[in-house]
């Protein structure tokens, strides 16, 4: 059993050393929900070590122990009733842990569920696409809708109402470090609440297997204070900047000339492709194809050049851009912040 | 060698026609799986209905209600020549074991051309949208095994009246009738889901 | 006392008596004999032998993916590739490995437990292997002609549906399981009509070993749970092929009908596959502890009620998407229930242990390793319970972790224990014990080294079924270790295969009973005739071969001119009937092939189902004509 024990305290020690503040990580939690969920895990955790300690020291007992006396095929009758009243005492203690447990975690559940039960509350509404995010921030003046692709930044300290869609297959939206996931269902509309109190990058990904690129579409939410939220928005919901210069002018001749208007919308230009990420403030953005690559110049160019290579299977046509016109149009649309 | 004790039983029959057979209890674990999977589908269509606003789906007529109504009295005499043949195979009484195969097979026949003729007059099928799916599955489903009972009942007839029968063939006469009141009793509530249940259930 | 090795002595017989039973029994030469066997340990092995090839192509994948898997960003394969894997490997070990090893173990082991010559429908049986084997051949020719499905072990539509996966990958998935699950159906059945009615006499059932009720209850859980996979994998098939609109969004379909109805089906399967498992334990651990088992009547009622329970919990499968609270906290606390089932078992398990004589061989190095390591998994399984745990580690390598503690602990452990403990009874020889043990502490320490990191990588947000990940996320280290557990997982199973062909050609010839366990097929030669007793024995306790030689009766005046057996009772397994079982067919393998053109040509064109139906309509006409004498001699 040595051998047994060497492992085990290995693995703890492992256990131990990656609980280190990471990003989308469950049991570092950012804000009251994912708080409260990772607070129910270690208490779980904890509770069950201790039950399965017990559990495998009586079990590591019994070849250890000699029997009292010869024990024939029918042991004596004493010893039955002594284990009889240990394995009722033992099944009663498992009945009422397992109904505190149930307790706590309906509790849990109820809490973290129900957030925002109050009217105007923002709410983005998240569409599941193969492979990437759409978000909509709803607003009763359309004027105010914001549409954009696979990042969104919310104001700390106050709950938001997720609407989940899916324009193709079942998605799920998860940010570990804020709250659990919510399917997206093509047909249905589903909900969820979230709410962060630290500000920070979060980094989300899909969690229902999707198809060929499920592994690459990831997205990030931005969570910063109030303010700073609503001056985001501002800026996002201004059409996209007018080229300033001859190579960006180029460049938007470029973008509107090509077929990248078929599916990309940028506002501000008559581009109003439904079927792509919304592109009018790409720039602003951290990454490209849904939280695959950063999103600099260089990858933005391997990326309009050959999609394929980076996310095989991907509905990003490949589209054959003059050489000349390349730089321009990359130009163009790391100006679009 | 010390003596050894025995159970000897040579006296007992080397055949039983009746619910201690092996083979009726067979056909009775087949009456759970086909019974448990009707029942599920119909849980299933209660469940659809739920989720969807208009019922039945825009365009749909009611299944119509007065063949498929009087399609039940043959099938319930089916079940009646059922029993005469199930209790002529106990008794050894071939001309009952015909008599009640043919009735059943004729009854049972009878039911199932009343079914087919109602068919034509549904006016969707079951491309149409999902109501038209779980209607046709019901009745595509049902009547495949109806029909492959009454091939077996045919095929047994056949054999009783040829000759070619023994103690064996008795069982699965026996046996036979289980299979058939099984296929009467269940056909109650997938014909009550389709033909009354969009009456019931119209939004 | 210790019962004599060959258990009942016999009745003085005519060697006339002998040679006509082993004639009534024999089986037919050459290929078209082969094609016609009906005996059930003929039957069982070749049930198990399939199983273990298909283990073994499982595993190859498992291998692969765990390859793709070592190091972030990794491109030894692509997504098309892995997806396909991971499928065909969640497939292969669901369908066509795990059940269908559990089924092929009762098949050999029951008759000769309850003290019998054969199941109830030996021709039904044989019918139901070559259908497995024709499931195999169909997803594996599906594989092997780049058309593996790959769209998950569950194939949730929209996604496998016809918009976003054409062409016949998901088809060969679905048909795949109509093959299994018919076969499964046909197993099941005549496991329950062979345990009600063909036990030894005076086997009330409550003298039934603990693995004849695990058996029992894991068949009654098939006949209700495997009709509604039917239902999910026509409503994809006909989706497809025919354009209904059952589960497919574009036209009113429902995609979280096909999640209901799927894990209502799917939850119950798990412990299809684990309840045998259990009875595999009781039989090591009494064998072994040298006493009966403690509790006898808890286990029993543990098992029901585990068999029953089990069908109310498939809504935790689908907590994340977004069901009303009241529900949740039913399932919640019905997932949660279930632990209590278990609990008890393992509690009696270790009480009986605890106060036995323990003989600490392979089997029961294997007894223990179920106990940890399926006591970890179903602790994981409550966690899994609570909605709000479960929304952050559903459909994360958390879930995984779970869920191949609970199956490889909970089952496969067990079966490697059943493996070492019934080989003796199978071949007449005992495997190598120091082989064994090698065998034990690499699949123990392998199994761990690969999936406990996969808890702690679930918590750090590492989905399932991606085909690779990004450097920054930190989840390369404990990746990487659980692939080197993969590999040592893979040495555990080859030093196995090398102990089973080794100990098949040792010298090291096994008696009857050398464990000196109590049940009755222990009585059987090792290993047995076909006919497995020459006289059926009859029993008056719980442990018939514990009990004094002299108290043993052994039933005599069934003919052994023919397959006769003895039909008994319900409750009390008095003698009622004989009952004359048919010898070698070819009609069942005839049969298989019909069905199996039905099913496998309706994939490509809807009327197969026609004409399949026809020739199989056909071929039981053959197999059931009445065929000379008529009349039953008495």
């Amino acid at each position: 059993m040595t051998r047994l024990h060497l492992v085990w305290t290995i693995l703890c020690l492992a256990i131990l050393s990656s609980c280190a503040g990471h990003q989308q990580s469950a049991i570092d939690p950012a804000g009251p929900q994912s708080g409260k969920i990772a607070a129910l895990w270690w208490g779980f955790f904890w509770l069950l070590a201790v039950i399965f300690a017990i559990v495998m020291a009586v079990m590591l007992i019994t070849l250890m122990r000699r029997p009292p006396s010869a024990i024939e095929n029918r042991p004596p009758e004493q010893a039955e009733s002594g284990l009889k009243r240990t394995v009722t005492a033992a099944t009663v203690i498992t009945v009422l842990l397992l109904f505190v447990l149930l307790i706590v975690s309906v509790k849990t559940g109820k809490a973290t569920a129900d957030l925002g039960k109050q009217s105007s509350l923002l709410t983005i509404e998240v569409t599941g696409n193969q492979w990437w995010w759409q978000f909509r921030y709803m607003n009763s003046d359309a004027s105010r809708i914001l549409t954009t692709a696979n990042e969104i930044h919310i104001p700390v300290g106050q709950p938001v109402l997720i609407q989940g869609r899916s324009n193709d297959v079942i998605h799920s939206f998860w940010v570990p470090n804020l709250q659990g996931k919510r399917d997206l269902i093509p047909s249905r509309v589903t909900t969820e609440y979230l709410q962060v109190d630290n500000p920070g990058v979060y980094r989300g990904q899909c969690s229902e297997f999707c198809g060929l690129q499920h592994a690459h579409m990831a997205f990030y939410v931005i969570a910063e204070p109030k303010d700073k939220f609503n001056a985001w928005m501002q800026a996002q919901l201004q059409p996209a900047p007018a080229p300033t210069d001859p190579v960006l002018e180029h460049g938007r001749r470029v973008f509107l000339n090509y077929q990248c208007i078929y599916c990309h919308q940028i506002r501000g230009t008559t581009a109003a492709g439904q079927n792509g990420p919304d592109l009018t403030h790409f720039a602003s953005r951290r990454s490209l194809a849904a939280g695959v690559l950063p999103n600099t110049i260089g990858n933005l160019g391997g990326w309009i050049v050959n999609p394929q290579r980076i996310k095989p299977g991907t509905h990003m046509a490949t589209i054959a851009v003059a050489p000349n016109d390349l730089q321009p149009l990359l130009q163009y649309l790391e100006s679009l912040k | 060698m010390s003596e050894l004790k025995t159970l000897d039983v040579s006296h007992l029959p080397p055949f039983d026609i009746s619910s201690q057979a092996p083979v009726w209890w067979g056909q009775l674990c087949i009456v759970f799986i086909e019974g448990t999977m009707f029942l599920l589908l119909i849980a299933l269509y209660f469940y659809t209905r739920l989720q969807v606003d208009v019922w039945p789906p825009p365009g749909e007529q009611f299944p119509h209600l007065l063949l498929p109504s009087l399609a039940l009295i043959p099938l319930f005499v089916s079940a009646g020549g059922s029993y005469l043949a199930s209790e002529g195979a106990k008794k050894n009484n071939r001309g009952r074991m015909i008599a009640g195969m043919l009735l059943n097979l004729i009854t049972g026949g009878l039911f199932f051309a009343m079914q087919i003729i109602q068919w034509h007059s549904l006016n969707f099928n079951w491309k149409a949208d999902i109501n038209g799916s779980y209607v046709w599955a019901f009745l595509s489903l049902y009547h495949f095994d109806l029909v492959g009972d009454l091939v077996f009942t045919f095929v047994l007839l056949v054999a009783v009246i040829i000759g070619r029968y023994g103690e064996k063939q008795r069982v699965g006469i026996h046996v036979d009738s289980v299979v058939w009141y099984f296929l009467v009793l269940i056909w109650i509530p997938i014909y009550l889901a389709i033909y009354w249940g969009p009456r019931i259930m119209e939004s | 006392m210790s019962a004599t090795p060959d258990a009942f002595a016999s009745v003085p017989s005519e060697h006339t008596e002998l040679s006509l039973l082993e004639n009534a029994w024999r089986h037919r030469p050459g290929i078209l004999g082969w094609l016609s066997v009906t005996t059930h340990q003929a039957i069982g092995m070749r049930y198990i032998v399939t199983a273990f090839i298909m283990l073994l192509l499982g595993g190859a994948e498992a291998l692969l993916m765990r390859t793709q898997l070592a190091r972030p960003n990794n491109t030894f394969l692509g997504p098309d590739r892995y997806n396909e894997i991971f499928t065909t490997h969640g497939t292969t070990m669901m369908f066509l490995f795990a059940v269908p090893v559990m089924e092929g173990m009762a098949i050999y082991l029951i008759p000769l437990m309850l003290g019998t010559r054969n199941v109830a429908f030996p021709r039904l049986n044989a019918f139901g292997y070559w259908l497995y084997l024709g499931g195999c051949l169909f997803l594996y020719w599906g594989v092997f002609t780049n058309t593996a499905p790959d769209v998950g072990w569950f194939a949730y539509p929209p996604l496998s549906g016809p918009q976003f996966t054409p062409g016949k990958r998901a088809d060969f998935w679905a048909q795949m399981i109509t093959f299994t699950e018919v076969s499964g159906l046909c197993v099941a059945a005549e496991i329950i009509v062979t345990i009600f009615k063909m036990r030894a006499p005076r086997m009330s059932l409550n003298r039934m070993p603990l693995y004849v009720w695990s058996m029992l209850v894991q068949s009654f859980m098939v006949i209700f749970a495997m009709p509604a996979v039917v239902i999910a994998s026509s409503y994809l098939l006909s989706d497809r092929t025919i354009s209904t609109h059952f589960v497919n969004p574009a036209e009113g379909g429902d995609p979280l009908a096909y999640q209901h109805i799927f894990w209502f089906f799917g939850h119950p399967e798990v412990y299809i596959i684990f309840i045998p498992a259990l009875g595999f334990v009781s039989s090591i651990v009494v064998a072994n502890a040298r006493r009966a088992i403690f509790g006898y009547p808890a286990m029993v009622l543990s098992l029901i009620a585990n068999g029953f329970i089990a069908f109310g919990l498939w809504v935790h499968h689908m907590f994340a998407t977004g069901l009303p609270q009241i529900g949740e906290a039913y399932f919640t606390a019905s997932s949660m229930m279930i632990a209590i089932t278990s609990g008890i078992q393992i509690f009696c398990w270790l009480a009986t242990l605890w106060t036995g004589r323990v003989r600490r061989n392979t089997a029961l190095h294997f007894a223990y390793g179920f106990i940890a390591i399926f006591v970890l998994g179903g602790l994981t399984g409550v966690m899994l319970a609570s909605v709000p745990l479960d929304l952050q580690v559903h459909d994360t390598y958390f879930v995984i972790a779970h869920f191949h503690y609970v199956l490889i602990g909970g089952a496969l452990f067990p079966l490697f224990g059943a493996f070492y403990h019934w080989f003796p009874k199978m071949t007449g020889r005992l495997m190598s014990e120091k082989l064994g043990k090698i065998n034990f502490w690499f699949l123990f320490i392998g199994f761990n080294l690969t999936f406990f990191p996969m808890h702690i990588l679930g918590l750090k947000g590492m989905p399932r079924r991606v085909y690779t990940y990004p450097v920054e996320m930190g989840w390369g280290p404990m990746s990487f270790l659980a692939t080197v557990g993969a590999w040592i997982i893979a040495i555990g199973g080859i030093i196995f295969i090398v102990n089973v062909l080794s100990s098949r050609r040792s010298a090291h010839f096994a008696a009857a009973n050398p464990w000196d366990a109590p049940s009755l097929e222990w009585a059987a030669d090792s290993p047995p005739a076909n006919y497995n007793f020459e006289h059926l024995p009859t029993v008056a306790s719980r442990h018939p071969l514990w009990d004094p030689p002299e108290e043993r009766a052994v039933v005599t005046g069934l003919r052994n001119d023919r397959r006769e057996v003895l039909v008994t009772t319900l409750m009390d397994a008095e003698p009622h009937h004989r009952y004359v079982l048919p010898g070698s067919s070819i009609w069942p393998f005839i049969a298989a092939v019909c069905v199996s053109i039905g099913f496998a040509g309706s994939v490509f064109n809807p009327w197969y189902v026609i004409w399949g139906s026809i020739i199989s309509g056909l071929a039981l006409i053959g197999w059931f004509w009445p065929r000379r004498p008529f009349h039953m001699e008495p």
